[in-house]
């Protein structure tokens, strides 16, 4: 995308969601969904980082999140933490839990990447779930909203100005996130996705780029749950289970694996799809597996990557159909041969 | 102290040998087509219930005990697998079954329990662990002694040279897949005979079946037996000591075994490497 149409793109997704506080009761839809969305999109983007560009199966991104969601809810409960030094909280709390299991998770590659990440996550849960006392153990733990604390007041958030906090912080984690993969270490993790291989010989030590990725997925994840949790008033043990990070990747797949807005395009289907079809009926999970289904089959490479590949139509074919159109771009630097 | 001790072994046993079945399914699906199948506890449960209805329908538990097998991997190949899937397919049974468990009792011949002089233990259990052995003996026996088994485990080699060879790999990968479904359905069946039944039962037999794999190292039969093995071993004696970790414990395994083996107790390219 020339640099040009991206800005114009960004700035209409933007004013779009700085609008969509008047435009959402047009459509009946609550503005605390409209934040979920954004806050969803971060977590999804963690995963997009390890999974789309990467090539690591990240399907255990929810333990990370839940970390965030109960580390915020937890410095709100017992240490009267306020709004920020709670968010800082649960990732913190996060970020510590990929410093743990990034040792295990480093050096394996696959599937096997994949359900150590699930096996792993599943540990926190069971943590989580077990402890009744400190975190209410299977029924969660319920908060009250904290203040935002500044050095004169306490300000009170209600959804609205939660709804632009989460804006805010939806287009900071997307500046981060797209100064990442567009680093010359961003290009690396893609390289490594690949061919690795070729990275080793080159001199890089592979398994240095996959440790900053997990930590920086971590800590991403992180600021997702720990907004979550204050979005919502309420952690729960299911925040932290395999099935939550399914949710995420299927989001990532479903908006574009490796580009930089699917996370939100998938964001925003899997949560406002949610919402619309559980108020029609309680059978929502089969419409909305029903969805997942419909949209990979539909767009094989994502919303985001199927449109892109409709304008730019790349005749390069690349090792991921999910990302051909970011690869072809990638690729016509880094990787010269099959 | 025996009294206390040598049931919980047993259970261990028998709860090992599901998650070694469970695991060898995933195993065996992982190998050839390297995904992971998300639906494959959905596929135990779908057997689970299948034979329920049959059962009530006044069919023998025998019967029962091969065909809902049989039917789920017709419809697991019809369906293929992914999560999405999973997700409503735990919905289809809520709506068809109902989202309570079900009861669903062995057949009265093997419902009492049999002495062993310093315990009694459940028939059932001890037939369970029978049949499982049975369908393990019998796949490594299909694996290793048959033209199709030989094909099978090149195929998880190199796919295309068995392809350029002539095999018909969309038939291997087919019945690789059968098999994996077959082997979580028979798991299901007996399990529903003795956890229960509900929309998550498989689900939750899952997890265990992942770990399984991990510590057995993933491409071993072998390993996913010793794994299963470990782990309800695990399990069932940290439920009498600990029994707040008892979910947990598995994990903490896991985590020793991959700091002294990274690639698991077997871990190898292959089948059986």
């Amino acid at each position: 995308m020339k640099a040009r149409t991206e800005l114009l793109a960004a700035a209409a997704v933007v004013a779009f969601f700085a609008a969509a506080p008047y435009l959402a009761p047009l459509v009946h839809l609550d503005i605390s969904i409209v934040s979920e969305v954004l806050v969803t999109a971060i977590a999804v983007m963690s995963v997009n980082l390890l999974l789309g560009y990467t090539g690591l199966p990240a399907f255990g991104n929810a333990a990370y999140f839940g970390l965030g969601a109960y580390g915020a809810a937890l410095s709100v409960q017992y240490l009267g933490f306020h709004f920020i030094e709670a968010i800082l909280a649960g990732t913190v709390l996060a970020f510590v839990g990929g410093l743990i299991l990034a040792p295990f998770l480093l050096r394996r590659r696959g599937i096997y990447f994949g359900l150590l990440s699930i096996a792993f996550g599943q540990v926190f849960y069971f943590i989580a779930y077990r402890d009744t006392d400190l975190t209410g153990g299977e029924d969660g733990m319920t908060i009250t909203r904290p203040y935002f604390g500044l050095p004169s007041a306490h300000v009170a958030i209600h959804e609205l100005s939660f709804y632009y906090i989460a804006l805010v912080a939806f287009i900071l984690a997307l500046l981060a996130f797209r100064s990442v993969v567009r680093s010359p270490f961003g290009r690396t993790l893609v390289a490594i996705r690949q061919n690795e291989a070729r990275v080793r010989f080159l001199g890089l030590n592979s398994d240095r780029f996959i440790f900053v990725a997990l930590l920086i997925s971590a800590t991403m994840a992180g600021v997702s749950g720990a907004l979550f949790a204050l979005l919502i008033n309420f952690a729960y043990p299911l925040e932290l289970d395999w099935h939550q990070s399914g949710y995420f990747v299927l989001s990532m797949i479903l908006g574009g694996a490796g580009t930089i807005w699917g996370s939100l395009a998938g964001a925003f289907i899997y949560v406002v799809g949610k919402d619309i079809i559980s108020t029609i009926t309680p059978l929502w999970q089969i419409f909305l597996g029903a969805l997942f289904v419909a949209c990979v089959l539909g767009f094989p490479r994502g919303l985001l990557g199927s449109l892109a590949a409709l304008f730019t139509r790349s005749t390069t074919r690349s090792d991921t159909d999910a990302n051909a159109a970011f690869d072809a771009h990638a690729s016509a630097e880094i990787n010269v041969g099959p | 102290m025996i009294h206390d001790l040598a049931p919980q072994i047993f259970n261990g046993l028998v709860l090992g040998a599901f998650y070694a079945i469970v695991g060898i399914g995933l195993s065996l699906i992982m190998n050839l087509t390297g995904t992971i199948n998300m639906a494959h506890g959905s596929f135990m449960t779908l057997a689970g219930y299948l034979a329920f209805t049959m059962v009530s329908r006044g069919t023998s538990f025998w019967f029962a005990l091969i065909a809902a097998p049989l039917i789920a991997v017709v419809v697991g190949i019809l369906v293929e697998r992914t999560f999405g899937l999973s997700l409503m397919a735990e919905e289809v049974y809520r709506l068809v079954w109902g989202a309570n468990g079900v009861p669903f009792s062995p057949p009265p011949g093997l419902a009492s329990a049999v002495s062993l002089g310093f315990m009694s233990f459940p028939k059932f259990r001890i037939f369970i662990v029978a049949v499982l052995v049975v369908a393990i003996v019998a796949l490594a026996l299909f694996l290793t002694r048959t033209r199709f088994g030989l094909r099978l485990r090149a195929a998880v080699q190199d796919t295309e040279m068995i392809a350029a060879l002539g095999t018909n790999t969309q038939l291997l990968y087919a019945v690789n897949f059968g098999l994996g479904i077959f082997l979580a359905g028979i798991a299901g069946v007996l399990a529903a005979g003795m956890l229960g039944l509900s929309p998550t039962s498989g689900n939750a037999l899952l997890m265990p079946a992942f770990v399984t794999v991990i510590i057995g190292g993933m491409g071993s039969l072998f390993g996913s037996i010793v794994g299963g093995l470990l782990i309800g071993m695990t399990i069932s004696l940290t439920t009498l000591w600990i029994p707040a970790a008892s979910e947990v414990s598995m994990y903490v395994l896991m985590a020793l075994v991959l700091m002294i083996r990274p690639r698991g107790l077997f871990g190898e390219e292959g089948i059986f490497g």
